[in-house]
């Protein structure tokens, strides 16, 4: 009993990650029908800036108390301006082209994300496990479990929330979707479309900055760990329905639901079991379970 | 000075003369319809007054201000809004939401922005009175896919309206209705203009509604204007009743 709940909590767990890089991803396509290449690395570079940020303030004693996880939105924030300045320097200009430009744009955005991070911290993976442990364990029903993990699924329960109620009941919400449906529209009314486009991709990479920032007391920053989410938030979106935020929501839980008991029995085949669900949805479902078609 | 006033407008789309020498006026509270047959030019001039083109030569002045140059959010802001041919809706949002969006459109979208939509009950009672003012209240939560034809092309109408325009500009408001619904959104037209104190100027093919309820009416042909007059002038224009049936 006690393992199947920890087992539970952790597929929660990574589906709260997996939501908040595919909600970030997907909120982007919606929007402004672009598919964000570059969104994995955002990711990495959100793990990035939250290790460093608390290897700096710790200094050399190594002590990471608790109270770090306040840097949890400043790395995410300085995610969601590096989206903030790359939508309107280099997507902008491409609006006007076809589709293949976004893509091979997005795709150039990711390797020169992936050397940058290389160059700047180094090829050796950067750990920040002390500030995880400083949370240290807690009891649910009878099972002991470690702390900053249901920190970071309540975090991702209330990003949902707060998503959810950004895009369906606020003023911006309304804008937002109605830009999303029709731009041409919306910009007739006098809506200025550049300014919502920035700032929804700046949230969308806020999202994914807030994932990396809040996912590395637990794995670390890794190169590579960027293109691995990439793939991983596609399989979400891709069960879920790209564009759709109670997609990558439904689909987050899957994928981390499937992974979990995958790594449990057959570990082997655990990206295989993902993949082979997306393929059926796919094909049964096109638009995703909860895609518009 | 009339509220709207154009002077040699002209553009081309390479070799193609859309309009070509045109000069242009409306008065306050007055209600103007564009004719002439397709390719007469009536869009590009329409999209030239809104903002959406910019003229090769010529200029616009809206309230005696020089405008031929300004986007059109800045048109909007100074009082001129527009529909167009096709309906243009956010057809996933309800019929409420899409006035919503003008009315936060209009007022404003960097400020409260995380306001909650549905406390802002201000632009809410504004929504659904606009609604009421187009006969469209019952359909309030209805999502503009679900809206009948004509009952799509009055909520077109009504977005343009909730801008609370001076100057609004139809790009014929009542193509691929039937005829009983022409003069339903016809009616909420001349009566905007009549109680609202608003100018309006209409592109329309059909004749009848145009002769009904046009102050003014403006033939164009191949880009240039043909003829003008009230519409019993218009009636007795031989140019006119010929380039009509050319057309036809």
């Amino acid at each position: 009993m006690d393992v199947l709940l920890a087992q539970l909590l952790n597929s929660l767990l990574y589906a709260a990650v997996l939501f908040l890089i595919a909600g970030g991803l997907s909120l982007i396509y919606g929007v402004m029908r672009i598919v964000n290449l570059a969104h994995g690395s955002l990711f990495a570079l959100g793990a990035y800036v939250m290790a460093w940020g608390i290897s700096r303030v710790a200094g050399a004693s190594g002590a990471e108390p608790a109270y770090l996880i306040v840097l949890l939105p400043v790395a995410a924030a300085a995610v969601g301006a590096t989206g903030a300045v790359v939508e309107p320097l280099f997507l902008r200009p491409l609006y006007a082209r076809a589709e293949e430009y976004q893509l091979l744009l997005t795709f150039g955005l990711l390797l020169i994300l992936e050397d940058a991070m290389r160059y700047i911290w180094g090829a050796t993976p950067l750990t920040v496990s002390p500030l995880w442990a400083s949370f240290g364990s807690m009891h649910v029903l009878g099972a002991t479990y470690p702390r900053y993990n249901v920190v970071v699924i309540l975090l991702g329960l209330a990003t949902a929330i707060l998503l959810w109620a950004f895009v369906f009941k606020t003023r911006f919400g309304v804008i937002l979707r109605a830009t999303s449906q029709n731009r041409r529209m919306a910009a007739a009314l006098g809506i200025n479309v550049s300014a919502v486009y920035v700032q929804a991709f700046a949230l969308g990479c806020l999202m994914a900055g807030l994932a990396g920032a809040v996912i590395v007391p637990i794995q670390g920053a890794v190169l590579g760990m960027g293109v691995d989410a990439l793939i991983l938030a596609f399989v979400v979106v891709v069960i879920g329905g790209l564009g759709s935020l109670e997609g990558a929501l439904v689909g987050a839980l899957i994928v981390g639901l499937v992974r979990t008991i995958a790594i449990q029995y057959f570990p082997e085949l655990e990206l295989a079991v993902l993949y082979l669900i997306a393929a059926v949805v796919l094909i049964t479902r096109p638009a995703g379970l909860l895609g518009r078609a | 000075m009339p509220l709207l006033f154009a002077q040699g407008l002209r553009k081309s789309f390479g070799e193609t003369r859309a309009v070509d020498g045109v000069d242009f006026f409306v008065e306050s509270e007055e209600l103007v319809s564009l004719v002439g047959s397709n390719g007469a030019g009536k869009t590009t001039l329409v999209n030239l007054l809104s903002g959406l083109l910019v003229p090769d030569a010529g200029s616009i002045a809206f309230q005696d201000t020089d405008i031929t140059a300004v986007p059109v959010r800045d048109r909007i802001r100074a009082g001129i809004a527009r529909s167009f041919q096709l309906v243009n809706l956010f057809d996933q949002l309800s019929a409420l939401d899409n006035v919503r969006l003008a009315i936060f459109s209009r007022d404003g979208t960097t400020r409260q922005v995380l306001r909650l939509a549905e406390r802002n009950r201000p632009a809410r009672e504004e929504a659904l009175e606009v609604l009421r003012d187009f006969g469209l209240e019952d359909k309030w939560d209805t999502p503009a896919a679900g809206l009948a034809q004509g009952e799509r092309k009055l909520l077109d109408v009504a977005l343009a309206y909730a801008l609370r325009p001076k100057l609004i500009l139809l790009d014929e408001p009542t193509s691929g209705v039937g005829t009983r619904e022409k003069g339903t959104i016809m009616d909420a037209v001349a009566q905007l203009v009549r109680e609202r104190f608003l100018a309006a100027v209409i592109v329309e093919h059909d004749m009848d509604v145009v002769f009904a309820y046009s102050h003014r009416i403006v033939m164009m042909h191949q880009g240039k204007v043909l003829a003008e007059g009230t519409p019993e002038q218009i009636r007795a224009d031989e140019r006119v009743a010929a380039a009509l049936l050319g057309k036809a």
